[in-house]
């Protein structure tokens, strides 16, 4: 599990959903949508602490060329290792707030020829961020 | 209202150990003693019974005392309303079932509650049968029956279905709250089943070292509020296995196996046998209607 420490920035709260965004440093926001609202939990305010957790399967990795693409969170960073397996491989990603591991198929690491040292992007969906105060 | 509010030096297997346990429970309420062996649950069930005397302390049942040190007052188990029912059956082997029920009642109590029992706990066709040719939830059903003979005010139950396969389990659990409702009991539970608890349990009070640490309702305890996901279990973890760079963690909730893929990192400090919350957005389960 990926964890990162941030605070909560914005609150955009719709019906029982909110879309929460954290700044974990002063450039780099992540955004999650959670079923919960401001009064169901007290954690969710403006300026909280928050952790932030992800999975590391539900890391997706773009190489730093300009693709569109829907996916919202994306935090830059340099491949610092890499553990293949046959079909899956565990990438380490260093960015400026810190490690993200990342698991995705050993054929895409081929295909992008993604090795140490090389500058990706990490990207996560927003239904894929848990907060926990 | 029970008010408990004792304390008894014990002597455990990692040596001198204070038990002391301020504790009031309502009427007609289900709780769970829950926390790690050699914590001092069963001590209480004892204390409670009469078994075990406390050092200091008092036991008020309904505001009549059944234990007080400064009043010196100390009933004995037979005047304690008290049922107990263990993990193994303690059935007399030479008697029927019914016979077994029978040789529970008080002196001079009519048989009627006899039938009550057979009839709730449905062992009617078992009555004339003797507890060896039984199975083991057919013979902890009579020994609940029996607990019950007394008409007590408090049922203790000390991990009574933990010999028990997961389907009984499940059978006997509805018994259990069975009982407690039409009894109107008041019922004091031992158990290590977290799916168990939170079935049965009105509130869990976890016991470290003789002291309660915490006090709750099943959800306040084991699920875990402060995680927004919303998809939550608590499970144990029965096996985890490297499969290339990842982990697949096999956990049991309730009597369904699942499996979880887990980085390195999450499984650095969890062991089978630990209990863990298994827990994942509503945004990503599917659901698959059947038939």
């Amino acid at each position: 599990m990926n964890s990162f420490e941030g605070h909560i920035a914005a609150i955009e709260v719709s019906g029982n959903m909110s879309l929460v965004t954290i700044s974990v440093d002063q450039k780099q926001t992540l955004k999650a949508i959670v079923i919960e609202t401001t009064e169901t939990a007290s954690y969710l305010k403006n300026g909280s602490p928050v952790h932030v957790l992800f999975k590391e399967t539900e890391v997706v990795i773009g190489s730093t060329k300009n693709h569109e693409i829907s996916l919202q969170n994306r935090i830059p960073g340099t491949i610092n290792h890499i553990e293949k397996g046959l079909l899956l491989s565990k990438l380490e990603i260093q960015t400026k707030v810190g490690i993200i591991r990342s698991i995705i198929s050993t054929a895409a690491v081929l295909q992008l020829g993604l090795k140490k040292g090389k500058e990706v992007i990490a990207m996560i969906k927003l239904n894929e961020l848990m907060l926990s105060p | 209202m029970i008010e408990l509010n004792f304390h008894k030096k014990l002597l455990g297997a990692e040596g001198e150990m204070l038990l002391k346990i301020e504790l009031n429970i309502q009427k007609g309420a289900l709780i769970t003693l829950y926390g790690p062996s050699g914590a001092g649950k069963t001590s209480c069930l004892r204390i409670l019974s009469g078994l075990l005397k406390p050092d200091r302390g008092s036991i008020k049942v309904h505001d009549t005392y059944w234990f007080d040190s400064d009043q010196k007052i100390n009933r004995s188990p037979q005047e304690r309303a008290t049922g107990m029912v263990f993990q193994d059956y303690a059935l007399f082997p030479n008697m029927t079932v019914r016979e077994n029920l029978e040789f529970a009642l008080r002196k001079g109590q009519t048989k009627n509650i006899i039938e009550d029992l057979i009839e709730v706990v449905e062992l009617g066709d078992l009555q004339n049968r003797n507890p060896e040719t039984l199975s083991g939830g057919q013979k902890q059903r009579v020994a609940f029956a029996r607990a019950l003979v007394q008409k007590p005010e408090i049922l203790l139950l000390d991990e009574p279905l933990a010999a028990l396969d997961v389907k009984i389990r499940l059978k006997l659990q509805s018994y259990i709250y069975k009982v407690h409702k039409e009894f109107g009991l008041t019922t004091i539970l031992i158990s290590h089943d977290i799916g168990e608890i939170v079935k049965l349990s009105d509130q869990v009070v976890v016991l470290e070292h003789g002291k309660i640490v915490k006090k709750g309702s099943p959800q306040e305890i084991f699920i875990n509020k402060h995680l927004s996901g919303k998809f939550q279990f608590t499970g144990e973890v029965i096996a985890i296995d490297k499969e290339e760079v990842v982990y697949i963690v096999t956990v049991l909730i309730h009597n369904s196996i699942i499996k979880v893929v887990a980085d390195s990192s999450e499984i650095k400090d969890l062991n089978p046998g630990d209990k863990v919350v298994v827990a994942s957005k509503a945004f990503n389960p599917i659901l698959y209607k059947i038939e």
